[in-house]
């Protein structure tokens, strides 16, 4: 018996005849696991999460802890906080230290950079880069390893691609072409957007539109995150919300993108603070360090 | 600047950042050069901290050249406190005249803004004006907004829409003013008031913002002014405090005659003003103190 002469709903006909089956017998010779085509066994999950277990470390002992290892790959994190708390800071560190190379625990990977606010100073990227390679000879006279530091500062610089987004259609446009960009540039493992919120808290009138928008974005970040295994970090503004007389801390734009996002982070000094130690530009090492 | 959809080479760009000179060696110091080029700072102070004094040095110094860690460019002042303080412009231009052919007032462009919708409208007119500077002797390089409070402070109330709507165009202006800044390579200050914060720890005001727990000036208690909303706007916040010291000095001068007792206290009042950087992309906790004379704002060797 023919498929198109089933007594069903013209939607239903047209799905099995796209999908292939032409006839009822064809149907029926469909095992279960044919027709689960793409699915996944728990086992097999686990096997290829240990395998691709590669984490970027924050440079700070006590965040990697929360955070199980560090930033991870596969994964897209949302990190919020107020003002001046260090978004920026991690989010350079994370575009350096995706770079440190495989012989130093690292990934020795590239990074993308996704400036909407303009707060990436170079000054600082090269400040921390400075840092870092330092770290790592430093790493080298501890263990009297024979690893070679190759890398300079200014190399660190060059492997950020960074792009300066002006309006949320430039940060748009940017997202969707980044699966293009990364298939040409198969080294980036990380890309940070400083902040996902900019441009979409200002512009948009219609906000049924900017959740459609946002989660067309959350969406492709998620794919681009498990296509290409790669670590992709949101940064993401407070905004205050009045809920039982008391004003409490909330991610912006946080009611449309939260379901969709693997892992947050809310920075808040009551519960972990971020800040700077060793700071003034006469200590070399200079690195966001965090403290419970 | 490149296309967006290209990305940048971080090598391509000098490797720190331009900025402009404050016109004093110890404030350009604690502030890593200057007031930074391509983002906005924002100043926050309580009136009387010297935040116009400020604002009026940086559009002289903007003119000096690049050697002398200026933009060679003029300015954009746009002024929301009337009026505009003419003859200290005036006064503070002896100080800093580049050279003598020229008189620097000449190279700022003063503006007054009476209101938000205003201020949206002359943007279109702001960047054209700009894009038409650039082939002059000095381009426009600086924007001061004197100061955006006063202009979302008269106008809106307290209502959650309201808010709302203000906070739409806290993120509307901000976007406007960062497109220029990065087109043209401005450098963008805008000041801002303060609000007494009744009870610290309370509400959002108490909420902590950057390197330090509570700003005191006067001794008081204060917050920014406009909010979180308004802080998520700003690339660097800078704040002034005052504070008044009362220094007893005695005094051997006067006469025993009259009140017998050979000598008298007397009470000077001395007023201590210093810039902390509550946060900045590219700084890290400083400060300095200053004290603002007739030549200017200078800052104080601790």
């Amino acid at each position: 018996m023919e498929v198109s002469k089933l007594p069903i709903s013209a939607t239903q006909r047209g799905k099995l005849i796209s999908a292939g089956y032409t006839s009822l017998s064809s149907i029926c010779s469909a095992s279960s696991s044919d027709i689960s085509r793409g699915t996944q066994t728990a086992w097999d999950m686990l096997q290829e999460e240990q395998e691709s277990l590669a984490r970027i470390t924050t440079s700070c002992a006590d965040l990697d802890n929360i955070l199980g290892g560090g930033i991870g790959c596969r994964e897209v994190t949302e990190i919020g906080g107020v003002p001046g708390i260090g978004k920026t800071q991690l989010g350079i560190q994370l575009a350096v230290n995706v770079q440190i190379p495989v012989e130093f625990g690292g990934l020795g990977g590239k990074a993308i950079y996704i400036d909407t606010e303009g707060s990436f100073m170079v000054e600082r990227a090269l400040q921390i880069a400075e840092a870092c390679v330092e770290d790592m000879l430093e790493y080298n006279r501890f263990l009297r390893n024979d690893c070679q530091v190759k890398t300079q500062p200014k190399d660190i610089l060059e492997n950020i691609f960074y792009f300066r987004i002006c309006s949320y259609t430039e940060q748009s446009a940017v997202i969707n072409y980044l699966d293009k960009f990364v298939s040409e540039h198969k080294d980036v493992k990380v890309v940070i957007i400083d902040s996902i919120a900019f441009h979409f808290r200002h512009g948009f009138v219609d906000l049924a539109l900017r959740t459609r928008v946002l989660s067309g974005i959350a969406l492709k970040l998620m794919n681009l995150a498990k296509k290409f295994s790669l670590a992709v970090v949101l940064l993401n503004q407070v905004t205050t919300k009045y809920t039982e007389g008391s004003f409490q801390l909330c991610l912006a734009l946080a009611m449309n993108v939260m379901h969709t996002l693997t892992s947050h982070l809310i920075f808040d000094q009551h519960q972990l603070h971020i800040q700077l130690l060793a700071e003034g530009s006469g200590i070399p090492h200079q690195e966001v360090k965090g403290s419970k | 600047m490149g296309a967006p959809m290209t990305p940048q080479n971080l090598l391509d760009n000098p490797l720190t950042t331009e900025k402009c000179t404050v016109g004093c060696p110890i404030i350009d110091r604690c502030l890593g050069g200057g007031i930074p080029c391509n983002s906005i700072t924002e100043l926050v102070a309580e009136s009387g901290s010297g935040k116009t004094q400020f604002c009026l040095q940086l559009t002289l110094s903007a003119q000096l050249p690049s050697s002398h860690g200026g933009l060679s460019a003029s300015s954009l002042y746009l002024h929301t406190e009337f009026p505009f303080p003419m003859r200290r412009l005036h006064q503070l231009s002896h100080t800093f005249r580049p050279s003598n052919d020229h008189n620097p007032c000449d190279y700022i462009f003063v503006q007054s803004v009476h209101s938000v919708d205003q201020l949206l409208d002359i943007m279109p007119k702001i960047e054209s004006f700009i894009k038409n500077s650039s082939n002059s002797r000095l381009p426009i390089r600086l924007i001061v907004i004197d100061s955006i409070a006063a202009l979302f402070r008269s106008d809106f109330d307290n209502t959650m829409d309201d808010l709302k709507k203000r906070s739409f165009l806290f993120f509307k202006i901000s976007g406007m003013l960062k497109a220029m800044a990065v087109g043209f390579g401005l450098a963008v200050l805008v000041t801002n008031q303060v609000v007494d914060l009744m009870e610290p720890n309370e509400g959002v005001n108490g909420l902590r913002v950057g390197n330090l727990g509570c700003l005191y000036s006067s001794g008081r208690p204060i917050c920014p002014a406009l909010g979180i909303a308004w802080a998520n706007c700003v690339n660097s916040r800078l704040f002034l405090s005052r504070n008044e010291d009362f220094v007893v000095r005695e005094n051997q001068m006067v006469n025993g005659g009259v009140g017998g007792s050979g000598s008298e206290d007397f009470v000077c009042r001395r007023t201590r003003r210093s810039l902390h950087v509550v946060f900045a992309p590219h700084l890290a906790d400083t400060s300095c103190e200053f004290e603002i004379t007739r030549e200017g704002v200078f800052g104080v060797e601790r």
